[in-house]
């Protein structure tokens, strides 16, 4: 399962385990209770070619929350279109009646307000979010640490959404869907040929990823994170097993023919091929896929 | 290329041979070939190959990418590499940007 989890750097792993909370999949939370169920190779979204050279002091690079404007929010608005940046950093959600509900963190401000208000409209009713310029990790977790402190010493509490236990603000890891699968099996003959299946496919669904291993085992680095992206955007999206030999057999090459594209995994998008890992990537740090995804 | 030519490709490493195709080809202003081959070992689909030159991360910033998508960029880059990419490289991680776009902001 692709859990988004920042820790999965291994370098929260000992920080004091005041600041619990839950794992949220849009959102990157910091996880400091180790999790018994956490699976073995949480996701980390860093970009491959980094050249950010690691600050040797972090300056705060955020507003404090009391300076921070808030936005109210209500259901009908586009959240993801509206005031809220959909950049890095830290947010803070009021409920209706103006108290902290929960401070999280995100790579996409915007996106992971959309979710928590699709699924816990009720405590919604305004955000905070602070935009952190350069969001390495380092500060990302700063900016969330100024927050929290500053929230708790103002107020002599955490909010409810951020004390450990709490599930609320955690999107429960929806039952993944099946990979789909091109044909009934090896030994059935096929009538027409693969490439004529794969066209089909790619034709008749919006999203479609061609990777290796299954959507909740992807069996190679780049798979896994173009499924953590895709999981991230909360697009519908279907997933076909390259490596499947007994439904997909022949696969790997004749796709690769298909599209003319010699490595995997692949994402299609409206029956185009959008790109493999690398580009998906980018479109994702770059904000693009939101509006790739709609159209 | 002569035989002689070939064979000494050959000898080379496969990171020279990347290097060389996408230098000329692109004429790149900047080129960066890194073989992470090492990163990737023992993952499913090259157990049991050896795990030697198969996985590489480039960086190639040229202008001929100039109003080519990413898509473009990198299936140029890919028809260059299509012999690599028949014996044995497996995966290739592909940063394309022009010259522009590399510029800091104002």
């Amino acid at each position: 399962m692709a859990t988004l989890n920042l820790s999965s750097l291994q370098s929260l792993s000992s920080r004091p385990l005041f600041y619990a909370l839950p794992q949220n999949t849009p959102t990157l939370s910091f996880n400091f209770q180790p999790k018994p169920s956490t699976p073995a190779r949480p996701i980390s979204l860093k970009p491959y070619h980094s050249e950010k050279p690691r600050a040797g002091v972090v300056a705060l690079a955020v507003k404090s929350l009391g300076e921070t404007e808030a936005v109210a929010v209500s259901p009908e608005n586009d959240v993801t279109a509206g005031e809220l940046p959909s950049g890095s950093g830290v947010y803070a959600v009021y409920d209706k009646n103006g108290e902290v509900q929960f401070i999280g963190l995100s790579r996409n401000i915007a996106a992971s307000v959309s979710v928590h208000w699709k699924s816990v409209p009720e405590l919604c009713g305004s955000v905070k979010a602070g935009i952190v310029e350069e969001p390495d990790r380092e500060a990302l977790t700063q900016a969330w640490k100024s927050w929290m402190e500053e929230y708790i010493k103002v107020s002599g509490k955490i909010p409810p959404g951020n004390e450990s236990g709490n599930a609320t603000w955690v999107r429960q890891p929806p039952k993944r869907k099946p990979d789909l699968r091109l044909t009934p099996g090896r030994h059935v003959q096929l009538t027409v040929p693969l490439e004529n299946l794969i066209d089909t496919l790619v034709k008749q669904n919006k999203v479609v990823a061609f990777i290796k291993g299954s959507r909740s085992a992807p069996l190679c680095g780049f798979s896994q994170r173009v499924i953590a992206i895709l999981e991230n955007e909360g697009v519908d999206y279907e997933s076909v097993n390259v490596m499947d030999e007994e439904y997909n057999y022949g696969l790997r090459e004749t796709l690769k023919k298909y599209s003319n594209w010699p490595t995997l995994p692949q994402i299609f998008v409206d029956g185009e091929l959008v790109g493999g890992c690398d580009i998906l990537t980018s479109m994702y740090e770059k904000g693009e896929l939101a509006s790739l995804f709609k159209k | 290329m002569g035989s002689r030519g070939a064979a000494a490709a050959a000898a080379l490493s496969r990171a020279s041979r990347i290097r060389s195709k996408l230098q000329s080809a692109l004429e790149a202003t900047v080129l960066e070939v890194d073989d992470v081959s090492n990163q990737h070992a023992g993952h499913a689909a090259v157990r049991g190959s050896s795990d030697k030159e198969t996985h590489f991360n480039v960086k190639i910033v040229s202008p001929k990418f100039e109003g080519q998508s990413l898509v473009k960029r990198h299936r140029i880059v890919y028809d260059l590499l299509a012999d690599e990419l028949q014996s044995g490289l497996h995966a290739l991680s592909i940063v394309a940007k022009t010259p522009r776009e590399t510029k800091p902001a104002q």
